[in-house]
């Protein structure tokens, strides 16, 4: 075991630090601090755009497609420096860290010219169609159908809580192709044009007042033929390649934004005078205790270089941070006491700590609810019988 | 010893129930939160109902009924989710100025033309006074800043007292709306509400909630008998009923998936009030070191020696 960043990974830290601090107090200073997903979409996408021109876009990715062949490590190194210079999160992190990825490891070389300059340079905004009005946690009971018609893939139904799809240029959308078919067979991957006559998008207002995801309707909705990824009827298996993605290796770099929201807390107890209520200080001290638990089963996850045994110690990995997080809105709640009741109307319409506490309600329910979590952890990591479940 | 309310009591409570269930149901919490919160037609029907007067003495035309009585509306009142300060005005005011021997003027109250204000320095806001607009976390809340506070402990104690019996009655709503979506909601081809996973996580929420019922009764007779004890029985109740509501909140969100956080989903305007409400009054912090001062510094008499009622 040996502990620590390397001398070249310290370097690159540095150099990623220099960056983006030096956005955050220049040209993009408007947009640092802000924790809600939709404050300010249009700057944000020129952030994107901004992040490309710098070669910062997507460093995971081969160079051959704009990005710098970026180690795992390297990749956490980024994403932190970007979480502790008050980086707003990535509006195009669907494109980034999902579609990429997922095109990357199975499109045809022709869907990757076609698609990952966009993605890269920041141009083409992404999101992502799996849930259903009828197919959340069963997301293989899908009825969103695609049929071939004169070499055009045409779409009925309806998607969602897709996130961003009111910003969004492409979505790619898991679908029916077989008719009859059910559960996970006959489902393919298709991906589409938002703007286009046969897709309506609708807001879903949420808890905090913001609305970030939406309902996404298809009618006789269009895309060619070869837009789909993977072949007709392994839509199944692309979309699991992409819900690892989504769960495992993207979020590990999320400890740096988990430390800057729980140095939030300990100020605003040093603050207000609960930092010498002992009750607070132990639920503090926890709190800090879970993140560095994090912290290190991630850097752990990180030297292992057989990708595919990450993915299987990152199946415990989102039901840990989620329950963290959640936990992490609770205590910032008890820390303001009678302070949480009064909103005072910050810019984004909730206060920092109150968003962190209505934001951090769903983190146990998106990507994979907190049950789905643990029967994966306990069928797939444990072997483990299954739930008698009912018939599709 | 009878720890039970009496079927008159029972009655009083199920009456008020209904009536709030047939008039103030989640479409008019919608139209009030779309509306500007306040509609006085549903104050006109609390004060038919008899509900300003309930704890105003006969002499001045109330009906004159006990704290647990109020204690058992205001949960009525949190199940309903009323959003008007009847709680305040009538099972906090009230009471407050009562024992102060403070009657001029309760027949105002009773006809419901004068509300109670009641600001204490711990939170020193009150609902629908005068002072300059407050945004409360909770959409259907409309607080103001107070001119004067008092510091009076027994207005304190009143005031955590009644949060906590709105915040069982909260609870018990909020379960009562997972269980029901946990029922209708299927996936993997029957109701979620088939998967121990849920199933387990709404019983706790039933277990935290049934037991925190009698210490928020008990902390009622306690005030109502004006124990010294008293205000560690308050604490009590109303750590225990935040404790549930809180539970019961996020127990209820994640049973309703992605509808849980949503506003078009009504679950958010209870948990929205429990959460404004478990900080009212003395938040949990204040009200643990209660408990662990009486607890450890003595007041609270325990040893073999004493039973605990
Ligand atoms: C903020 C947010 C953003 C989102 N963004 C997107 C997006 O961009 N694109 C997209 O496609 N989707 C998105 N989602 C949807 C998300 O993937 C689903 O909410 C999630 O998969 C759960 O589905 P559901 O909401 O239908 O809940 P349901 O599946 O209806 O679950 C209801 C309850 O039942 C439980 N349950 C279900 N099955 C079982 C079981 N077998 N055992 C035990 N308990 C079970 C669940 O855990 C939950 O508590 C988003 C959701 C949120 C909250």
């Amino acid at each position: 075991m040996k502990l620590g960043f390397s001398a070249a990974e310290e370097e690159f830290r540095a150099e990623c630090a220099d960056w983006l601090q030096g956005q955050m107090a220049g040209e993009f200073k408007d947009i640092k601090g802000i924790t809600t997903l939709t404050a300010k979409a249009e700057r944000r996408k020129e952030w994107e755009q901004q992040l490309a021109a710098h070669k910062w876009s997507c460093i995971g990715w081969p160079e051959k497609w704009g990005g710098r062949n970026a180690t795992l490590a390297q990749q956490v190194i980024f994403a932190e420096e970007y979480a502790r210079a008050g980086v707003p999160g990535r509006v195009n992190h669907i494109g980034i860290e999902l579609a990429g990825p997922t095109i990357l490891a199975f499109g045809t070389e022709e869907q990757k010219q076609r698609f990952l300059p966009g993605i890269a340079a920041g141009q083409t905004i992404f999101c992502q169609g799996f849930s259903e009005p009828g197919a959340g946690s069963d997301l293989a009971s899908v009825r969103t159908k695609g049929r071939l018609e004169n070499g055009e893939w045409v779409v009925n139904g309806q998607k969602i809580w897709t996130s961003l799809a009111h910003i969004s240029d492409w979505i790619f959308v898991v679908t029916r192709t077989e008719e009859g078919s059910k559960g996970p067979k006959g489902l393919s991957f298709l991906m589409m044009d938002v703007k286009q006559p046969g897709i309506e998008i609708r807001g879903i207002k949420q808890i905090n007042g913001d609305a970030e995801f939406n309902e996404t309707f298809f009618t006789d909705a269009r895309c060619p033929e070869d837009s789909m990824i993977g072949a007709v009827g392994q839509g199944w298996q692309i979309a699991m390649g992409l819900l690892a993605f989504e769960r495992g290796v993207s979020t590990l770099g999320q400890q740096m934004a988990f430390r800057n929201e729980l140095d939030e807390i300990i100020a605003a107890a040093k603050a207000n005078g609960q930092a010498k209520n002992p009750l607070i200080r132990q639920r503090i001290a926890k709190a800090e205790i879970g993140l560095r638990l994090m912290r290190y089963g991630a850097l752990r996850m990180l030297s292992n270089t057989d990708h595919s045994k990450i993915d299987g110690a990152a199946l415990t990995y989102k039901i840990q941070w989620a329950t963290w997080r959640r936990g992490l809105g609770e205590l910032a709640m008890d820390v303001l006491g009678q302070a949480g009741e009064l909103a005072h109307g910050s810019e984004y319409e909730w206060d920092v700590l109150p968003n962190l506490f209505l934001f951090s309600r769903s983190d146990t329910i998106y990507g994979g609810t907190n049950q789905i979590q643990r029967n994966l952890i306990a069928e797939r990591g444990l072997g483990m019988p299954r739930e008698p479940r009912g018939d599709l | 010893m009878d720890f039970r309310f009496s079927d008159d009591q029972l009655t009083l409570a199920e009456g008020v129930r209904d009536y709030l269930a047939g008039t103030h149901g989640p479409e008019v919490l919608r139209r009030l939160d779309e509306q500007g919160n306040r509609d006085p037609a549903i104050w006109q029907g609390l004060v038919d109902m008899g509900l300003t007067g309930l704890c105003v003495p006969e002499a001045q035309g109330g009906l004159g009924v006990g704290l647990p009585e109020a204690a058992l509306i205001a949960a009525e009142c949190g199940r309903a989710c009323l959003a008007e300060p009847l709680v305040d005005t009538a099972f906090v005011g009230v009471p407050w100025l009562v024992a102060q021997g403070k009657l001029d003027g309760l027949e105002d109250v009773v006809a419901g033309t004068r509300r109670v204000p009641v600001a204490h320095a711990i939170n020193p806001w009150e609902a629908d006074g005068a002072g300059a607009a407050l945004t409360s976390v909770d959409p259907l809340r409309n607080l103001t800043a107070a001119g004067q506070t008092s510091d009076d402990p027994h207005l304190l104690n009143l005031g955590a007292l009644m949060s906590a019996a709105q915040l069982v009655g909260l609870a018990d709503a909020m379960l009562h709306q997972a269980v029901e979506y946990a029922k209708i909601r299927t996936q993997f081809g029957q109701p979620v509400g088939a998967f121990q996973g849920l199933k387990h996580q709404l019983a706790s929420c039933s277990v935290a909630i049934e037991f925190a019922k009698p210490v928020v009764w008990r902390a009622a007779q306690a005030m109502q008998d004006r124990l010294d004890s008293a205000p560690v029985h308050v604490s009590h109740a109303k750590v225990a009923a935040s404790d549930a509501a809180m539970l019961t909140a996020e127990t209820a969100i994640q049973v309703h998936g992605a509808m849980g956080y949503t506003y078009e989903v009504d679950l958010h305007f209870w948990m929205k009030r429990s959460w404004a409400l478990c900080g009212a009054w003395g938040d949990r912090a204040y009200h643990l070191k209660r408990v662990d001062d009486a607890v450890l510094g003595g007041t609270l008499p325990i040893g073999p020696e004493h039973t605990f009622a």
